[in-house]
C-alpha cells in the first residue's frame, strides 16, 4: 500500500512540474549569462563607435582648418597669381555704374510698358528703273 | 601502546593542522579585515583608471562665420626606453621620416636612462595613424589640443593667441577666455587582463565640455584689404608702424584692425613683444589736426559759431601767451568751413579761445578722451587729457589742434563715427556674440550708445565741412573716392621725443562714407614716414582711398552722386 502510494507520488505531473521549475531557472540563467554577454558586447561596440566618433570629430577639426585656409583671401590670391588665373576685382574703368531711377525719373520718362512701341513701317521697295 | 602512540601522533598532526588552519585564518583575517582598505586600493589601482580629457577650445569666426582661430587636437609620441633602448637603433630607423627626425637623435632618446622620454609633440593624426601602425613596443601616443590660426597674421592682435596650457594671453582669445575655454571632465574606466577598457564598467563621472565659440565683427575679408593696404604703405612710406581700423559708425562695429609690424599667430614667440603689441588701443600719441573735429563740431553744436563765419587766421603767426602758433601755410580770414578742410592751426585755436576752457574740455569729455571706450581686448589704454586744473594758458591754443592730449587711433575714429553718426557716440563692438558648443547663441553684444555729445543738426554741420577736405580745396584731394561722397579731416602731428619736438610725424587721415549716410569710417595713420612726404592727406589719404574704395565695393554700396550741401544741410 505504502510502495504504491510513492510509485503515485513520482507521477508525471510533479516532475514536469520540477522539470519546468528548473528549466525556467535554467532559462533565466541562459539569458542572464546571454545578456551579460550581449551587455559586455554591446559595450565593446560602443567604444568602438566612440573612438571613431573621436577620430572622425579630429578629422574634421583638421579638414575645418584646412579649409578655413584654403578660403582665406591671402591664400586665394596666391592660387590666382600661381595659376595665372588672370581673375582680380574689377577696376573702376572696368565697372559701369547705372543710377537707380528714382521719383524725378519715372516723371520724366513714361513707364517703358505704356509706351506704345510705333510699328514698323515696311521699308519702300527700291524701284530700280530698268533702262 | 601502540593505541597510545597512534592517538599521539594523530593529535600532533591534528594539532598541526589545526595550527596551519588558524595561521591560514589569521593571515585571512589579517588580508580581509586588517589589510582590507590598502589592498582593495591596490586591487583597485590595478583593475581601474581615471582618465583626464580636456574640453576642446572654442572657435573664434569671423562676422561672416569664417574660421579665425580652432584647437585641433594632435598627439605628442613619447617612449618608455626600458623598452625601446634594445632595439633603438631599428625603432629610430622606422620613426625617423615619420617624425622628420634624424636617426642619431631618435636613437639617443630611445636609448636614454629613465622609463619616459618625449619624441616629439604635435604630431598630426594621419602621422599618429602610421606609427600606431608599426606596433613598436615601448612608443605611447598621448593626446594634445593646439591651437591653429588658419590665415597665421591676419588680425593677428585682435585675436591674439594663447600660451602652452592654452590660456589666452592676448586678445580676444584673452579677453574671452572664460567663454572660450573648455571644461575638463574625467571617467574612471576598468580594464581586462590586457588593459584594454571594459566599457559596461566606465563610471563617467563628469564629461568634459568643449569651450563656447565666439563670433567676432570683424569680416575676414575686410582685414584683408586693409591689411595688404596697410603693408603697401608700410613698403611706400617705411614709416616705424601704422594702423587702419574700419568701423561701422551706426553701430560702433568694427570690421578691420589692422596694426604694423605685426607677427603670425601660428609662432608668436618669434617675434618681439613690439610687433605684439596692438597700437590701435595700446599706443597714444598726439592727434594733431584730426582733433580739430572736437572743437569745431563743439563749437558748432553750442551755437557758438556758424560754418560761415569768418575768422582772422594771423597770416599764420599768431601771438598768445608770449608763444607764436604757427599755420603750415599762411592765411588771413577764413571761415569756419575753411578752418577745418585747410587745417588751420591758428583757426582753430581761436575757436578754441572763443568757447573758452571749460566748454572745450566738456567736449573732450563728451567725445570719449581720457577714458577707455570699452572695446572687449586686453591692454587698452586711457590716453591723456590733462584735467582743467592742469591747463596752462597755452593748453586753449594747442588742444585745438590736437597738442597736448593724446589719443588711440580707436578713441580717434570713435569720435569720428559720433559726427558721422548724428551726434550718437557708440561703443566699440568686436564681439558679435557667443555660441554654445551645440550652436545655440548664449551672449548677443548689442550696439551701445555711451554719449551724445553733440546734435544730429551740428553732426550735418560738420559732415558738410569735413566733405570739402577731399575736394582739390582741401588738405586731402587724394583721399577721395569716386563715385562716392567722402567726408574726412587730415591729421599731421609732430612727434616728441626726450621731451623735445623733434621732425618725425604721425601723418594721419579718418573719414566716412557715404557722407549723407554713413556706412564706413576708416582710420589711416603712419608713425613717422619717411621719403619726404610726411602730410596726412599726402600719405595717409591715398591708403585711405584705396581702402574705402575695396571695402565699398566689396560691401556693395550703391554709387552716388555727390550731394550739394543744401542737400546735406536738410540730412
Amino acid at each position: 500500500m505504502r510502495r504504491n502510494r510513492k510509485r503515485e507520488s513520482l507521477r508525471l505531473g510533479s516532475v514536469a512540474r520540477s522539470l519546468l521549475v528548473c528549466g525556467c531557472i535554467a532559462v533565466a540563467g541562459l539569458t542572464y549569462v546571454y545578456q551579460k554577454n550581449q551587455i559586455y558586447r554591446l559595450g565593446e561596440e560602443v567604444k568602438k563607435h566612440e573612438a571613431t566618433l573621436l577620430a572622425l570629430d579630429k578629422r574634421n577639426a583638421m579638414l575645418a582648418a584646412q579649409l578655413a585656409q584654403f578660403k582665406s583671401p591671402a591664400y586665394l590670391e596666391a592660387r590666382c597669381q600661381q595659376y595665372h588665373l588672370g581673375l582680380a576685382a574689377p577696376r573702376d574703368t572696368q565697372v559701369i555704374r547705372l543710377p537707380e531711377p528714382g521719383a524725378e525719373w519715372d516723371m520724366k520718362v513714361p513707364p517703358m510698358a505704356a509706351t506704345p512701341v510705333p510699328a514698323k513701317k515696311p521699308a519702300p521697295k527700291k524701284v530700280v528703273a530698268r533702262r | 601502546m601502540t593505541l597510545h602512540r597512534q592517538q599521539t601522533r594523530m593529535l600532533i598532526v591534528l594539532c598541526g593542522v589545526s595550527l596551519l588552519f588558524t595561521a591560514f585564518a589569521m593571515r585571512l583575517v589579517q588580508l580581509q579585515v586588517w589589510r582590507h582598505e590598502e589592498l582593495a586600493q591596490l586591487a583597485a589601482n590595478n583593475r581601474e583608471r581615471t582618465i583626464h580629457r580636456q574640453g576642446r577650445r572654442g572657435k573664434i569666426l569671423d562676422a561672416r562665420g569664417n574660421l579665425l582661430a580652432n584647437s585641433q587636437s594632435v598627439r605628442i609620441v613619447a617612449a618608455d626606453p626600458s623598452m625601446t633602448a634594445s632595439n633603438a637603433l631599428a625603432t629610430a630607423q622606422q620613426l625617423a621620416p615619420l617624425l622628420a627626425l634624424d636617426v642619431p637623435t631618435l636613437t639617443a632618446k630611445l636609448s636614454s636612462p629613465g622609463r619616459y622620454v618625449r619624441l616629439k609633440q604635435k604630431v598630426d593624426e594621419d602621422t599618429a595613424a602610421k606609427i600606431r601602425a608599426l606596433k613598436i613596443k615601448g612608443l605611447v601616443l598621448e593626446d594634445q589640443f593646439v591651437r591653429t590660426y588658419p590665415n597665421g597674421a591676419l588680425a593677428s592682435h585682435v585675436i591674439g593667441f594663447v600660451n602652452h596650457e592654452q590660456t589666452g594671453v592676448q586678445g580676444i582669445e584673452a579677453a574671452m577666455e572664460n567663454y572660450l575655454q573648455g571644461r575638463a571632465g574625467y571617467e574612471t574606466i576598468e580594464r581586462d587582463r590586457k588593459g584594454r577598457e571594459i566599457r559596461v564598467l566606465r563610471e563617467e563621472v563628469l564629461a568634459p565640455r568643449d569651450g563656447c565659440d565666439v563670433v567676432l565683427t570683424v569680416d575676414q575679408v575686410i582685414q584683408h584689404i586693409a591689411e595688404v593696404e596697410l603693408d603697401k604703405a608700410m613698403a611706400e612710406h617705411r614709416p616705424q608702424a601704422g594702423v587702419i581700423i574700419v568701423s561701422r559708425p551706426k553701430t560702433g562695429e568694427i570690421l578691420a584692425m589692422a596694426s604694423r609690424p605685426t607677427f603670425d599667430l601660428n609662432d608668436p614667440g618669434r617675434f618681439p613683444a613690439d610687433a605684439r603689441r596692438n597700437r590701435c588701443i595700446s599706443d597714444v600719441a598726439e592727434p594733431g589736426s584730426t582733433f580739430k573735429i572736437v572743437v569745431c563740431s563743439g563749437a558748432l553744436n553750442d551755437g557758438l559759431v556758424r560754418l560761415e563765419d569768418r575768422f582772422d587766421c594771423h597770416n599764420g603767426e599768431f601771438l598768445y601767451a608770449g608763444r607764436v602758433l604757427h599755420d603750415a601755410h599762411p592765411y588771413g580770414i577764413l571761415p569756419v568751413e575753411a578752418i577745418l578742410y585747410k587745417s588751420s592751426n591758428i583757426g582753430a585755436a581761436v575757436i578754441g579761445i572763443k568757447m573758452g576752457a571749460p566748454t572745450l574740455y566738456r567736449y573732450i569729455q563728451a567725445f570719449g578722451f581720457g577714458r577707455k571706450t570699452g572695446i572687449a581686448l586686453p591692454g587698452e589704454v586711457s590716453g591723456i587729457a590733462h584735467p582743467l586744473a592742469k591747463w596752462t594758458a597755452l593748453s586753449i591754443t594747442r588742444i585745438p589742434m590736437g597738442h597736448e592730449i593724446a589719443a588711440t587711433p580707436l578713441q580717434m575714429i570713435m569720435a569720428l563715427n559720433a559726427i558721422a553718426n548724428g551726434g550718437r557716440l557708440m561703443r566699440p563692438l568686436i564681439v558679435k556674440r557667443v555660441v554654445s558648443p551645440e550652436g545655440e547663441p548664449l551672449l548677443n553684444f548689442e550696439p551701445r550708445q555711451v554719449g551724445q555729445p553733440i546734435t544730429p543738426r551740428a553732426s550735418a554741420l560738420m559732415t558738410a565741412a569735413l566733405r570739402k577736405v577731399v575736394t582739390p580745396e582741401g588738405t586731402a584731394p587724394k583721399a577721395a573716392v569716386e563715385h562716392y561722397d567722402v567726408a574726412g579731416k587730415t591729421g599731421t602731428a609732430q612727434k616728441i621725443e626726450n621731451g623735445q619736438y623733434v621732425r618725425k610725424y604721425y601723418s594721419s587721415f579718418i573719414g566716412y562714407l557715404p557722407a549723407a549716410d554713413p556706412e564706413l569710417s576708416i582710420l589711416v595713420s603712419l608713425d613717422n614716414p619717411v621719403g619726404g612726404a610726411y602730410y596726412g592727406g599726402t600719405v595717409s589719404g591715398p591708403v585711405f582711398s584705396e581702402v574705402a574704395r575695396k571695402v565699398a565695393q566689396y560691401l556693395g554700396l550703391p554709387a552716388q552722386q555727390p550731394q550739394s550741401d543744401s542737400q546735406l544741410a536738410k540730412l
